[in-house]
């Protein structure tokens, strides 16, 4: 029988110990058989073996002791011999260590955002099945799934309708987001509340921290007015007190008992607080009910989303006919090719496209794992053809091939451990960044960012099994190599067997490729972000302070009644000192209103005729500063009466008015019929024509708008925009304190420069893509630098020998420094050659998230090429210059 | 193991089984009995410390060994020096005769 290996008898032990019972057995037995032989009596034979022997058990665990022992004294001899190598060459110990903890580390951090971030960014129970409600336009640009054009909000007859009717979800449950003023008595303040339905609590399985949560009867008709807190609203309005609960609050002019405090994650619609409301029994009191709905709904055990979505489909195509015959109002909820649809919750939440944003960065974060996986591997290949020597006269000494196999795989796994522990701080440090990096809005206030352990032990993982494969690549060839030949082979050679040298070229090829494709979305992404920053607005966005104003619905329906707030308003602000004009309006720039069909008499066309439609005081124009090519603004008795008076922007006249000067002209702004203070004879005369300027965010092309005095309906979410002297930050309690004078009831929300606000929303994303991505290919730069300056330094310092020849033969400086610059292009140039093809082949998959800039745009690739190219060049130059300084006599030695 | 007089250093004990292994594939038990023999019983040694070293000797793969049938035809562990093992018995040896020779060298001079 062979020797047993002993790492098979960790796992074997009962034969082992079977084994050892019969070794010692066949001992005694023996000894027993002689003195049987001898003349003793069996009894007595027996006894004297025994006795001679000595204790069985003691020699048995002796004999295991044996093996351990000697086992870990190899360890440690081998332990320290590889430190020993390792401290030797700190180079390639610390490069290779970097570069598996960069690997290990950004692809932790980065999957951990994603997963935390879109996989399960709530603390809800069962959240993979939790879906939302889309209703789509087939026939508007909207029709794809990715593209936000769409209705997601339900009316409660609708809610009930699909409640009642579908097969395929076993909870359905829906929130309405209300503006609440609460007032203390000293003062008011803003805050976020959400109206939520029956169940809410039970379907996220989420129990409150403290007090009670809503519970059935609490959303009965009659029942006292109660409310539960977000645990962030708690701490910091409310410092933590728990004698809160029980306590009763002032919320829109109602008195509400706070009964529980929810625990930190819950954050369902971004609110403050919670209040109960069943649409089924409230719908009587029609009039003050919020009208839209968002839904959450969950799929029954075994349902598949398409089979919700034919279920909805089904429910949709039979109410919608009723609903359009119903209420002309929401004729335009079903249109005439729809699609109900149901989205996965955390898709829904999180955006399309900082999904994809996530996704282009996990991307990149695997191409920098596999460079420095690839790096580690080169640098391994490398040296083990330096030591092929060594191992060769160590085999030739006695070492045997699984002893020289141990040295290294315990060498390449302290480069592993190493590099785990190194990927493991990176990780920490880069979660933390990125956590505080996230733009705001982009993913759920629930979300928290933390490590996730199943990518660190797959990163490791990769780690482990790259040093491991590339780490034990010189025991195999070492103990396969004939001995004479490698001995012999005393570094004259031209760099290794030509197999090892065509492994580590091909290597380095693929480094420089990917390291392209890095560096190359990397600069678009520069492009694009720097793009959209210079993107020209149209208007001026400094000096603004900008907020909501949640005006309470029961007090403010009209225009009249509107008017009877703003109007006060603008005054007191013109005449406070700081404060250089006001305007209310719908939406902040660089949106631009709300859209909605428009008509302009004597004109037919094919298709709907849609513009933008933003409600504005006298002043808007000035205040943000966007100039008129031709007429004028509104008149301050033109809005205060509610004149139908409009201005347009340019693409407004371009597209529907090109035949003569629009001023004087009319329009019909369709849209206006629907709202709920409805406009009878939406007629607009033009009096004025603005610049163009960005009104759809700042990616998109200008849309045609239309601008009219805020005073012709009274529905709509109304802003205030305050142009300032001194900074704008300094002025935002000046303004609310304006606000509360005119109406108590009124709070200034989410006051902020809108200079601010901009740089948050619109540029907040695309920054983050940016520098992630430009970080990223610096990595991947370094990394390949170093890759290919060790593969060309180590062919060079091989070649030390031949080329004093060379140079004792009279070759000049230059025609060695051009020989060793020739074999470092002959792997650059493949290597870009290959990276630039595959950069244009994927960059079409960031497409959507570049702006201002063409995926395949030749500038950006000659740019990047050029880099790679000197940066290669540069770390073949560095040892190419010390081969030449070599003086030819020391070379000829080199051995 | 407390030192007696007669008790054998560990070293000393690899060596000598490494020099008795060196005849031939043995057991356990003739190994022992040989090293009676040889000396003459004069080594106070339980047998069964035989094995503790035979198996140390064994992870050092200065012998190996195989189960083989004995000419009693009962299956017995039979120990064989390696390439390795010969190695180190002619370092051994050497040592030990130097220190031994070091040894009575001291001894005949020091009075």
């Amino acid at each position: 029988m062979k020797k047993t290996h002993w790492l098979r008898r960790l796992w074997q032990k009962p034969l082992v110990e079977r084994r050892l019972d019969s070794e010692l057995q066949f001992h005694l037995e023996q000894q027993i058989a002689d003195y049987i032989a001898e003349g003793m009596t069996r009894e007595e034979a027996r006894r004297r073996a025994h006795m001679e022997f000595g204790g069985v058990e003691r020699f048995k665990e002796e004999c295991r002791e044996a093996r351990w022992e000697n086992h870990l004294e190899l360890f440690y001899r081998d332990l320290k011999s590889t430190l020993r190598g390792l401290r030797k060459d700190p180079r390639f110990t610390i490069v290779a260590v970097m570069a598996l903890a960069l690997g290990i580390g950004a692809s932790t951090a980065m999957f951990s955002v994603l997963y935390n971030a879109l996989v399960a960014p709530f603390p809800y129970k069962d959240q993979g099945r939790l879906v939302t409600m889309r209703i789509r336009d087939l026939d508007r640009r909207g029709g794809s799934e990715d593209d936000g054009d769409f209705r997601g909000l339900l009316s409660y007859r609708e809610l009930m309708e699909y409640k009642q009717q579908n097969r395929v979800f076993d909870g359905l449950i829906a929130n309405c987001e209300i503006d609440v003023v609460y007032d203390s008595g000293a003062n008011n303040s803003y805050m976020a509340a959400n109206y939520v339905t029956p169940g809410t609590f039970e379907l996220y399985g989420v129990a409150p921290l403290i007090g009670r949560g809503l519970e059935p009867a609490d959303y009965e008709p009659g029942a006292a007015p109660v409310f539960v807190l977000r645990y962030a609203t708690w701490t910091d309005d409310f410092g933590s007190d728990p004698g809160i609960v029980g306590k009763t609050f002032r919320l829109n002019g109602v008195s509400r008992t706070l009964v529980g405090v929810m625990p930190p994650r819950f954050a369902w619609g971004g609110a403050n607080l919670w209040m109960p409301r069943d649409p089924a029994v409230t719908e009587v009191i029609r009039g003050e009910f919020p009208q839209y709905w968002g839904v959450v709904a969950h799929l029954k055990p075994g349902v598949s989303i398409e089979e919700a979505d034919a279920d909805l489909n089904v429910i949709g195509n039979r109410i919608a006919p009723v609903i359009r015959a119903e209420s002309p109002a929401h004729s335009e909820d079903y249109p005439q090719h729809f699609r109900v649809s149901a989205e996965s919750f955390v898709h829904a939440v999180v955006g399309a496209e900082f999904r994809r944003t996530l996704f282009v960065l996990f991307a990149a974060v695997g191409l920098l794992l596999v460079i420095g996986c690839a790096n580690v591997a080169n640098l391994l290949l490398a040296r083990a053809t330096t030591r092929g020597k060594e191992f060769a006269v160590r085999a030739a000494l006695g070492a045997s091939r699984g002893r020289l196999i141990r040295q290294l795989l315990l060498e390449s796994l302290l480069l592993a451990v190493g590099g785990a522990v190194f990927g493991v701080l990176l990780a920490w440090a880069g979660i933390r960044a990125l956590s505080a990096a996230m733009p705001p809005f982009t993913i759920p206030s629930e979300t928290v960012i933390e490590m996730n352990g199943w990518v660190l032990l797959f990163g490791i993982g990769l780690a482990f099994a790259t040093v491991i494969i590339f780490g034990l690549f010189p025991a195999f060839q070492a103990s396969r190599v004939d001995l004479q030949d490698a001995l012999r082979d005393s570094g004259k050679g031209l760099g290794g067997t030509a197999a090892k040298s065509r492994l580590r070229n091909a290597v380095i090829v693929l480094e420089v490729a990917l390291s392209l494709i890095l560096l190359f979305t990397a600069s678009l992404f520069m492009r694009s972000f720097v793009a959209i920053q210079h993107v020209p607005l149209g208007w001026q966005p400094d000096h603004i302070v900008s907020g909501r104003l949640p005006l309470p619905r029961q007090r403010y329906k009209t225009g009249p009644q509107l008017v009877s707030f703003f109007q006060p308003l603008l005054q007191r602000l013109k005449s406070t000192p700081g404060v250089e004009l006001a305007s209310p309006v719908s939406t902040t720039p660089p949106y631009g209103g709300f859209g909605g069909t428009i008509e302009i008499p004597g004109k037919t066309h094919f298709g709907k005729w849609e513009s933008l439609i933003q409600l504005v005081g006298e002043d808007y124009f000035s205040v943000v500063r966007q100039p008129l090519v031709s007429g004028r603004s509104f008149t301050e008795a033109e809005v205060s009466g509610a004149q139908k008076v409009a201005v347009i922007n340019q693409t407004f006249q371009r597209r529907f008015l090109d035949d003569g000067d629009p001023l004087g002209r009319t329009i019909s702004l369709e849209v206006l019929k629907d709202v709920p203070d409805a406009v009878r004879d939406p007629s607009f005369r033009i009096v004025g024509v603005a610049a163009d300027a960005m009104n759809v965010g700042l990616e998109r092309p200008t849309e045609p708008e239309v601008w009219v005095p805020y005073s012709v309906t009274g529905s709509v979410m109304r802003r205030l925009l305050v142009r300032t002297d001194p900074p704008p930050g300094a002025m935002i309690a000046t303004v609310r304190k304006a606000v509360w004078a005119v109406d108590p009831d009124v709070a200034f929300a989410d006051g902020a420069p809108l200079a601010e606000w901009l740089n948050t929303f619109s540029y907040a994303q695309p920054r983050l893509g940016f520098f992630l991505v430009a970080t990223f290919a610096t990595i991947g730069l370094v990394l390949v630098t170093l890759g290919v300056y060790s593969v060309i330094a180590y062919a060079t310092s091989r070649r030390t020998h031949e080329i004093g020849i060379r140079m004792a033969l009279g070759a000049a400086r230059a025609d060695v420094l051009g020989m060793i610059l020739k074999n470092g292009l002959a792997l650059l140039v493949p290597g870009i050659a290959v990276g630039l093809l595959a950069s244009f082949a994927i960059s079409r998959a960031v497409t959507t998230l570049l702006w201002g800039v063409s995926p395949y745009d030749p500038l950006t690739a000659v740019a990047v090429v050029f880099l790679l190219l000197l940066i290669g060049l540069l770390a073949c130059w560095i040892p190419a210059r010390r081969a030449t300084r070599v003086d030819p006599v020391t070379a000829l030695h080199c051995e | 193991m407390p030192l007696e007089k007669n008790d054998l250093h560990r070293g000393t004990l690899d060596m000598l089984i490494l020099k008795i292994v060196a005849a031939g594939p043995l057991h356990g038990y003739a190994i022992a009995q040989r090293l009676q023999q040889i000396s003459k019983d004069y080594f106070q040694v339980p047998q069964g410390s035989l094995y503790p070293a035979l198996h140390r000797l064994e992870e050092r793969e200065w012998v190996e060994a195989e189960w083989k049938d004995t000419s009693t035809g009962r299956e017995a562990k039979f120990y064989t020096l390696t390439r390795k093992g010969r190695k180190q018995l002619e370092v051994e040896v050497l040592g030990w005769e130097k220190l031994a020779d070091a040894v009575s060298l001291i001894l005949r001079t020091a009075d």
